[in-house]
């Protein structure tokens, strides 16, 4: 791959990105909310590609593409009693609209406003996963933030499973 | 030639398209994914001529382009299209067969709600066929083998509604897993051994490969291909997949995916003829099956059961010959199949459609109301049981041959039996539903857009056949007519096939009462009537284990290991009830302390507090945005 | 076309504020999770962007785009956990009717 980003690849991932987005919140059955979703973060995966963070775009495919979307689709599922239920009004809400635009707006204003020339120039050394996956385990690196990640993770799942089993019987 | 990429392209393109749109919108747009087949089958017939007139060798590449997608570990990772023989040969059956299917379910699904969801998937599973027709790569490859699992899937589950569908779709699903499974391992194994899946390099670089590298790589392609392609044991859900929509049943399950199988094995035949054991295994399991399926569509009642174990046996004949390392004769009898079992099965969608059943034994007579149809599936039955002008005689002949020139004087037996049982199964289905005793007088022709593909397919049927010589050569083999003793053993067999067809359920002046020849058959009948306990072997196997081993391991959960879990439990109360005299006396006092300070806040505050999560979550995001709005002008003013 | 830095970030605040948007307008518990899970998204875009054009040895922005999913797919597994539990107690998901916070 060139030391340049591909403009159309981005303009295509960043289109699927907001149409996707948009389908999710606008879309009148949240089924189809639910496999919006999964298209963002397959779309989002690709820009990670295209960004050469290659283990990223990987993990970003197997947990939100795959875990979280079938997670979702199955919560779904079970709290859905009838088909017709899927389908709901589309919420609107004129708080979240104003609230909506006014955080872009004022996001895209600092970007324009304040962004360092720095960032414009793709620096030319691609990170590469053997590099990535030194830095993870290194003792100075990033080890003792990862282990501290999977206590969360484990955390989680034990919290999760007890929520879920309360009740139960 | 990079237009090539449109052929897989166009109707991808329309899924996505449809995929979409709303519904009413999709379901209005029909034109769209017809128009994307019928351009993709103008752009084969292109790329075919690109090919002609072939006569190279068979794993000559005609055109190869790869894109770089990106860097994977270090890696190029590359997807591309590659055009050869095989490829082109392929392409312009499939789009032949789908643009037909498309036209034809214009009328056969016209009143579904969902008509527009059925393109889709339709177009995409045509994608997907055609990108694995085309791939330079393994990889894409299993993909595109995964994409048409999928829409597989999909189409057969269409009616969800019902039970039998789902279940149906489920089923299938599963059973060509285990061999998508064998597909991935063969996968592993082929880039443990020399690191890449371009399929130029796999197939040249293996006279370098360890010894027995090339054995486990055909194990795992033959074990995906019995999947797909429905081979005994994994035959299962063909039949079952009868519950879906029947044009979609004409293009998957007869024509197109279920020859993937072969068109893999045909593909990846230098790996087989490394491996001459695993061969002559592809040889045994096609003889199986044929035999298996005829016999199977023997007894069965269902039109569309009858087609589909019928399409089974066919597949097995195409085995025995990739089994005989003949990539020639199965690619042919491939082709003239998808092209003489699509118009059987877009015949029996007219008729369904019409008599508003299934079950043969409650038709008959149908000839004198659609003529045309009846015409066409006489075609089609004609040249599936293999007589002499017809498209089914050559390629059987071409197989028969091959057993001969191999000396397999028990596959050239057992193809010879497979024969007479489809003439046989043919003339059996084709007397119990257009002769006979009419039944029912609702009956009418199907509409244009659906007798129109027919005649198409019919007319293909019917010359198809004299190509045989041509098509050889195109493969790169020595092509020849099929010699005097083969015609005349191949007549003898259907004849026979044919006349006892029509000695059982034919002959006018014999009520038919085939509840004797059931009875004299007895044992055998009930074995096949029960789909030679296939599925009740299944249950026995796998099923009622893993029922029993879950069962095994609750019980171990509820004694074991809730035997710790409480035990420790347990030990933990001891321990709390200690600390509790403590924290009774001393925390006690502070904590109430501090809660009757906070009360007095807590009541104060209480206005904010109605309890419900929406306000608090609200309250929260725009508390973040005014304040970043706030930060955001301090900046600003601050650096003006 | 050269693409550099700024794109991704405008494109990530855009998503972000669809998410922003998402998170209070839906009454449905899981479509509330499904808009946190896009803001989610949003970050790591920004996180895997700058790692990329500002600190593309050390990768910190990798790093922390990494955590970020952790974090997120721990918060989505007890949110649907919670979900579930409340749908079992009380047969409701819709968040503006879940109303037993106060003490």
């Amino acid at each position: 791959m060139s030391e340049t980003i591909n403009g159309v690849a981005f303009a295509i991932l960043a289109v699927m990105c907001v149409g996707g987005a948009i389908g999710m919140l606008f879309t009148k059955n949240i089924v189809h909310a639910a496999f919006w979703l999964l298209e963002v973060s397959v779309a989002a995966a690709g820009l990670f590609f295209i960004l050469n963070a290659d283990y990223v775009a990987l993990v970003q495919l197997l947990v939100y593409a795959v875990a979280v979307a079938v997670l979702m689709v199955f919560s779904i599922m079970i709290t859905l009693r009838r088909l017709e239920d899927a389908i709901r009004p589309r919420d609107f809400s004129a708080l979240a609209a104003v609230l909506g635009v006014l955080f872009c707006g004022v996001m895209v204003y600092v970007l324009l406003a304040f962004s360092a020339p720095a960032g414009q120039k793709l620096p030319a050394v691609p990170p590469d996963i053997a590099a990535f996956g030194k830095l993870l385990f290194a003792v100075n690196g990033w080890a003792l933030q990862f282990e501290i990640a999977s206590l969360i993770l484990v955390v989680a799942l034990v919290g999760a499973v007890w929520w879920t089993m309360e009740g139960e019987d | 030639m990079n237009w090539l990429l449109a052929i897989p392209a166009l109707p991808a393109f329309a899924f996505i398209a449809m995929v979409a749109l709303p519904r009413r919108v999709r379901n209005n747009i029909l034109w769209l994914p017809i128009g994307a087949i019928v351009g993709a089958t103008a752009l084969s017939w292109a790329a075919f001529a690109q090919v002609w007139p072939g006569g190279g060798e068979l794993t000559s590449v005609a055109w190869n382009y790869s894109w770089v997608l990106g860097v994977v570990g270090g890696r190029p990772f590359e997807l591309g299209l590659q055009l050869d023989a095989i490829g082109a040969i392929l392409l312009v059956t499939v789009t032949f067969v789908a643009t037909c299917v498309q036209i034809y379910s214009l009328g056969y699904m016209h009143n579904d709600e969902r008509i527009g969801w059925y393109y889709a998937v339709l177009s995409l599973f045509t994608s997907a066929m055609l990108g694995l027709v085309l791939a330079d790569n393994l990889l894409l490859a299993f993909v595109t083998w995964e994409l048409m699992g999928l829409c597989s899937y999909l189409l057969i589950g269409f009616w969800y509604q019902l039970e039998a569908p789902r279940k149906a779709s489920q089923k299938a699903f599963l059973v060509t897993r285990v061999g998508d499974l064998g597909f991935l391992f063969a996968l592993m194994v082929i880039y443990k051994a020399i690191g890449t899946w371009e399929l130029t390099d796999v197939l040249s670089s293996i006279p370098t490969w360890a010894p027995g590298v090339a054995t486990a790589a055909a194990i795992g392609l033959l074990i995906a291909a019995m999947g797909k392609s429905a081979q005994v044991p994994l035959h299962v859900w063909l039949p079952d997949a009868m519950a879906g929509p029947t044009p979609a049943s004409a293009l998957i399950h007869a024509a197109t995916m279920v020859a993937a199988g072969v068109y893999l094995v045909a593909r990846m035949m230098p790996v087989f003829l490394a491996a001459p054991a695993v061969l002559q295994a592809t040889l045994i399991i096609g003889s199986i099956t044929a035999i298996v399926g005829g016999l199977l569509a023997a007894v069965q009642h269902d039109v569309k059961k009858v087609l589909a174990y019928s399409t089974i046996s066919q597949l097995g004949l195409m085995f025995m010959a990739l089994g005989a390392a003949s990539v020639g004769a199965a690619l042919f009898h491939l082709v003239t199949h998808a092209f003489f079992k699509s118009l059987l099965f877009l015949g029996a969608g007219v008729i369904i459609h019409s008599a508003k059943t299934q079950d043969m034994r409650e038709m008959g007579g149908l000839r004198k109301y659609m003529p045309i149809t009846w015409i066409t599936f006489l075609i089609g039955s004609l040249a599936l049981a293999g007589v002499m002008p017809l498209s089914g005689f050559f390629s059987k002949d071409e197989i028969l041959a091959v057993m001969l020139h191999g000396h397999n004087y028990w596959a050239f037996g057992v193809v010879i039996a497979a024969s007479l049982i489809t003439a046989f199964y043919m003339t059996r289905l084709y007397f119990r539903v257009f002769e006979g005793p009419e039944q029912d007088e609702h009956l009418h022709e199907g509409h244009i857009s659906m007798t129109a593909p027919m005649v198409a397919l019919a007319a293909v049927t019917c010359v198809i056949g004299f190509s045989s010589v041509r098509f050889a050569e195109f493969l790169g083999h020595e092509g020849e007519w099929p010699s005097l003793m083969l015609i005349a053993i191949s007549a003898a067999v259907a004849v026979v096939g044919i006349g006892s067809g029509w000695w059982v359920y034919g002959r006018r002046s014999v009520v038919v009462n085939t509840r004797v020849y059931k009875d004299r058959l007895g044992l055998a009948y009930g074995a096949l009537t029960q789909k030679l306990y296939f599925d009740a072997a299944y249950e026995i196997l796998f099923i009622k284990p893993f029922i029993f081993f879950a069962g095994l391991l609750a019980i171990f959960d509820s004694s074991v290991i809730d035997g710790i879990v409480n035990g420790v439990a347990r030990g933990w109360i001891r321990v709390s009830s200690v600390s509790w005299t403590f924290d009774g006396i001393v925390i006690d006092g502070a904590v109430n302390g501090i809660a009757t300070l906070s009360r007095q806040a807590g009541t104060s505050l209480r206005k904010l507090q109605s309890g419900r999560l929406q306000s608090y979550q609200r309250l929260v995001l725009s508390a973040l945005v005014v304040l970043m709005v706030c930060l955001v002008i301090y900046v600003v003013v601050k650096g003006a | 076309m050269r693409v550099g830095l700024e794109p991704f970030l405008i494109l990530a605040a855009v998503l972000f504020s669809l998410g922003l948007y998402g998170a209070v307008s839906k009454k449905a518990t899981v479509m509330l999770l499904m808009s946190l899970e896009l803001m989610a998204i949003a970050i790591n875009i920004n996180l895997v962007a700058f790692s990329r054009f500002v600190t593309p040895r050390t990768m910190d922005g990798l790093f922390f785009a990494v955590f970020t999913m952790v974090v997120s797919a721990a918060e989505v597994g007890l949110g649907l956990a919670l979900v579930l539990a409340i749908y079992r107690r009380s047969r409701e998901s819709e968040v503006d009717r879940l109303s037993q916070l106060k003490g």
